[in-house]
């Protein structure tokens, strides 16, 4: 096996980083995350204010008009004395009238069913279409709602024949709606997406090589044929911390607490290299960019479905060490990830030097 | 040649070209990946995504609990006695000690909990599910029903609320009361068909189904909720949406891009214009195979997903707007880079653009300026009219044709195999389609076609800071709209100057402003007639399209606007336009909170 030489290495390198930045092409990428992270956070105020209103102050202290319609119950009591709410007594008429005058948020209508009757009470509720209010309305309502269900449940128990397991789950007490989303499905996605870009980019710099025809006046020169693969590959590589780097420093500054940065880092920049190094076969295989990244793609879907399909896959534990529940197994990790990446290291070598010899007899 | 004829034979050539790529030694592997991915979907919808597990650590003394809550991937549970768990009690994010739940106050111990409290609620509604008795375990059940609203819907859009402020007495609604009949005590559908729908529903709520639901809503069962079905709708659903429909558009596009692009690079497209078949002809022959190809797929995907074939009516635009961009980015990148790197910046902002106003679909007007909104409703089998169509549709029309346009006037050798850098060549491109001979005219038509872009990145703008408490959201609504509108009224004269210096004597720099400044409101004035009517009427919209009144007043601003820049780059040269252009936004912001806040009066 020939030896890679570190300087032909960085040569290339470092030829490939000047191009993307000669290109600016770098800060349409940094442009991009700025841009993602400036929606997601704004996604997040308004999705947080849309399912918990009390956490925008200006929501917090108002009372919304409700009409109670129809016959007494107990859940006229319960809106009666809840904070969130002004109820009238009307008629229904009136009522409906009122809302599509936006008079009032809501109106509800109560049947004449006994609370201990055979039948269930169905009860109608009058909402505004297509409205924010009425969004936040029927989160407040809901819980009310749910509070009468409770009581008319107990009211009919004696009537159950099973009884499901107790469990006293206290109230949260606000905050974390979207703590999953943010840390199970943004972060991952997000600290993994600059792997994705440089495998791309990869199979960009190879066929460029080819298409442009330059192939021929780099290999004139000392640097071997693998060492070009390398230096391209080391390039995509390099690029990786930089950019999942930029992506937790804007999260961070989002207010969003990430731990073991350090490690996250890690582990996206070597699970990359897979990555980038399938990119890279597939590049040397195709030598025209429409073909490499058409099976590249289909491939990229594949693999990341299966690793996914995995319990503690690489994209699980960069949740887990996120949020600070990652224990020893992630060197196991790791370290089937480093085991992959050598075996596609040795298949690459021997690829690109047997390009290479075919290129210096034929 | 006709040009029809020329049309089909460039599109066949572009069928055969891209199929004898193809079949080389892609078509194999690409159908041994197909089979993968299908077997990969396969098991990973039986595994499960593992994405989120271990998330949270739960500590419980009960084997029975711990069994139940095991059963959540996203939970690690330790089952332990009571006084470790107390004495260890930092460790847990929740423990529950002889059925009592506890929490460590933490967003995450919250969040744990909140995902708890769903898991014990669809493990309660098993048991119930299977009671004899059904109302005794469900006795509650809501009807919805929705009022439309007599008021414009915009009027609370910015967090004012019209009604009235909370009285003692009941409100009381004006003009005439149309008598509701009193709604019906019984539920209209049996017990079992209810029992059915609970079992249904709650099974559905798995980590995949989460985001199918909405492809597979079976409203069948009317509005009959129990209290716990009574939700907003789960904006997340969308995004199943965008990955179906708007994911296979983009990798279609980006055989378009890539086709353009080898043109250049292996100069073949020398050959083609050598020929006499127009340059417009050409491009509409490469772009028809892709436009039918994924016509194609989006009517598959459709009948897949047995959803009504109506859904395609706000995607051909969406194609249409994708193939446009294609087509200039392939024209404009120098590299592959260049080429990855704008694409996949503007699939990003286009998908963002499509995406994000459609999450609230059922909540909120506003989402309407995305066609995927229509695709949602149409789902959901909600109608939808002509003028929602007019209205979320018109600006990727417009915007598609224009881009069309530009890159027909600049499909010829040298702008296609020329290597400058890329705000050089855009310049360029924009060079081409202001012929020298009419300058002025084609001022007025640059800043008159350049308004649908204007409203699309305003309405990005709209929707980006929409979200924002109420000061802000204007305050930077503000100084963007302005921004924007300085910039694209600005960017004509810019061009114009950086290939004629000279050209501009101060009298041809008046002629030039005024023309660019009547083309702007001319076709603002159009578009807002045709589409924008219901959001301009909003505080928002005040801001953006505030001129509906009287028309001099805009003319004179957006003349003032453009004159300021034209005078900044004669007087100060290309440097200076950055500079004008901040000055020309500052007297934009000026003049619109003169009339929307009255300040200064």
């Amino acid at each position: 096996m020939a030896w890679l030489k570190g300087r032909h290495l960085s040569i290339i390198a470092k030829k490939e980083f000047r191009g993307l930045l000669n290109e600016r092409t770098i800060l349409l990428a940094v442009l991009l995350q700025l841009f993602i992270a400036l929606f997601s956070s704004f996604l997040m105020v308004g999705l947080t204010s849309m399912y918990d209103p009390s956490s925008l102050s200006k929501y917090s202290h108002y009372r919304y008009s409700v009409a109670y319609t129809g016959n007494d119950s107990q859940l006229l009591t319960y809106l009666q004395t809840s904070p969130d709410f002004r109820v009238y007594r009307m008629d229904l008429s009136t009522a409906v009238a009122a809302l599509g005058q936006r008079k009032l948020a809501a109106v509800i209508y109560m049947p004449d069913t006994r609370p201990d009757a055979l039948d269930p009470v169905k009860i109608t509720l009058y909402t505004v279409q297509n409205d924010l209010q009425s969004a936040i309305v029927d989160v407040k309502l809901k819980d009310i709602f749910l509070k009468f269900e409770q009581t008319l449940r107990q009211i009919r128990e004696g009537r159950l024949d099973v009884q499901p397991l107790p469990l006293q789950i206290p109230a949260s007490t606000g905050g974390g709606d979207f703590y999953e989303f943010v840390y199970g499905l943004l972060i991952p996605l997000l600290v993994f997406m600059p792997a994705i870009i440089s495998s791309a980019l990869v199979i960009d710099l190879i066929t460029e090589e080819y298409q442009h025809e330059t192939l021929e006046t780099l290999i004139s020169t000392p640097i071997t044929f693998p060492e070009m693969v390398w230096g391209k590959v080391l390039a995509c590589g390099l690029l990786v911390p930089i950019q999942a780097g930029t992506w937790l420093v804007l999260l961070m500054v989002n207010g969003i607490a990430i731990q073991n940065s350090g490690l996250i880092l890690l582990q996206v920049t070597v699970s990359s290299l897979i990555l980038i190094m399938i990119g890279t076969l597939v590049a040397l295989h195709y030598r025209e960019r429409t073909a490499a990244q058409f099976i590249f793609s289909t491939g990229l879907v594949v693999v990341i479905l299966l690793a996914l399909a995995v319990p503690s896959n690489p994209l699980n534990l960069l949740t887990r060490l996120a949020v600070g529940t990652a224990g020893a197994e992630q060197w196991l990790v790791l370290g089937v990830v480093m085991a992959i990446i050598i075996a596609l290291g040795y298949v690459t070598q021997k690829y690109a030097e047997r390009i290479a010899k075919d290129h210096m007899t034929g | 040649m006709s040009t029809p004829t020329d049309i089909a034979t460039i599109a066949r050539w572009e069928v055969k070209k891209s199929f004898s790529m193809m079949s080389r030694d892609v078509l194999p592997l690409a159908i041994i990946l197909f089979v993968l991915l299908v077997l990969v979907t396969g098991f990973t919808a039986q595994t499960g995504l593992h994405l989120q597990d271990g998330m949270y650590r739960v500590g419980v003394d009960d084997p029975q609990v711990a069994q139940l809550i095991a059963s959540d991937a996203r939970f690690s549970v330790y089952q332990l006695d009571a006084s470790t768990l107390n004495a260890d009690r930092n460790a847990f994010d929740v423990i529950i000690v002889r059925g009592q739940g506890s929490s460590l106050g933490t967003d995450k111990a919250n969040a744990a909990l909140k995902t708890l409290s769903r898991d014990y609620g669809k493990y309660v509604n098993s048991i119930y599910n299977t009671e004899t008795d059904l109302f005794a375990a469900y006795p509650l059940w809501i009807d919805s029903e929705s009022v439309k609203s007599e008021l414009s819907f915009l009027s609370t859009q910015s967090g004012q609320y019209i009604s009235a402020a909370p009285s003692r007495v009941a409100p009381v609604p004006e003009g005439i009361v149309q008598n509701i009949p009193t709604p019906s005590p019984t539920l209209s559908i049996t017990e079992d068909q209810l029992r059915a729908q609970l079992v249904q529903s709650n099974a559905q709520n798995t980590q995949i189904s989460r985001y199918t639901d909405v492809l597979t809503s079976s409203s069948g069962m009317g509005n009959f909720k129990t209290p716990s079905q009574l939700s907003p709708p789960l904006p997340f659903d969308s995004i199943i949406l965008v990955f179906i429909f708007i994911f296979p558009l983009y990798f279609t596009s980006q055989f378009f891009m890539m086709s353009i692009m080898n043109e250049r690079i292996e100069r073949k497209g020398e050959i083609l214009l050598s020929t006499p078949v127009k340059a417009s002809s050409i491009i509409i022959g490469k772009a028809l195979p892709y436009f039918i190809g994924m016509l194609v797929i989006c009517t598959g995907l459709t009948l897949y997903l047995r959803a009504p074939l109506l859904i395609l009516l706000p995607l051909i635009p969406i194609i249409f707007f994708f193939l446009a961009n294609a087509l200039l980015i392939g024209m404009l990148s120098r590299s592959f880079k260049e080429l990855s790197f704008i694409s996949i910046f503007f699939s990003t902002v286009a998908t963002s653009y499509l995406f994000f106003p459609s999450i609230f679909a059922n909540v909120h007007v506003i989402s309407l300026i995305s066609p995927l909104t229509l695709i949602v409703l149409t789902i959901q089998g909600s109608a939808w009219t002509v003028t929602d169509y007019l209205y979320s549709t018109s600006l990727f029309w417009l915007t598609g044709a224009v881009l069309f346009y530009i890159a027909a006037k600049n499909f010829k050798d040298e702008r296609l195999f020329s290597e400058k850098p890329l705000a050089t060549r855009v310049r360029e491109f924009l060079s081409e389609i202001l012929p020298p001979k009419y300058p002025f005219t084609s001022l007025f038509l640059l800043s008159g076609f350049s308004i649908p872009f204007v409203f699309m990145v305003q309405m990005m703008c709209l929707v980006l800071f929409f979200n924002l408490p109420m000061p802000y959201s204007l305050v930077f609504l503000l100084l963007f709209a302005a921004l924007i509108e300085e910039f694209a009224k600005g960017i004509g004269i810019y061009t114009i100057f950086s290939r004629d210096a000279a050209f501009f004597t101060w009298k041809n720099l008046v002629i030039a402003s005024g023309a660019t400044a009547f083309g702007f409101l001319v076709a603002e004035k159009l578009l807002l007639f045709i589409t924008i009517a219901q959001i301009s009427d909003s505080v928002f919209g005040s801001i953006l399209f505030l001129s509906l009144g009287s028309l001099w007043l805009p003319l004179m601003l957006h003349f003032a606007g453009v004159l300021i820049v034209a005078t900044c780059l004669k007087l100060g040269g290309k440097r200076w336009f950055v500079p004008g252009l901040t000055i020309a936004m500052v007297v934009h912001c000026l003049y619109n909170l003169y009339f929307i806040l009255g300040w200064l009066g």
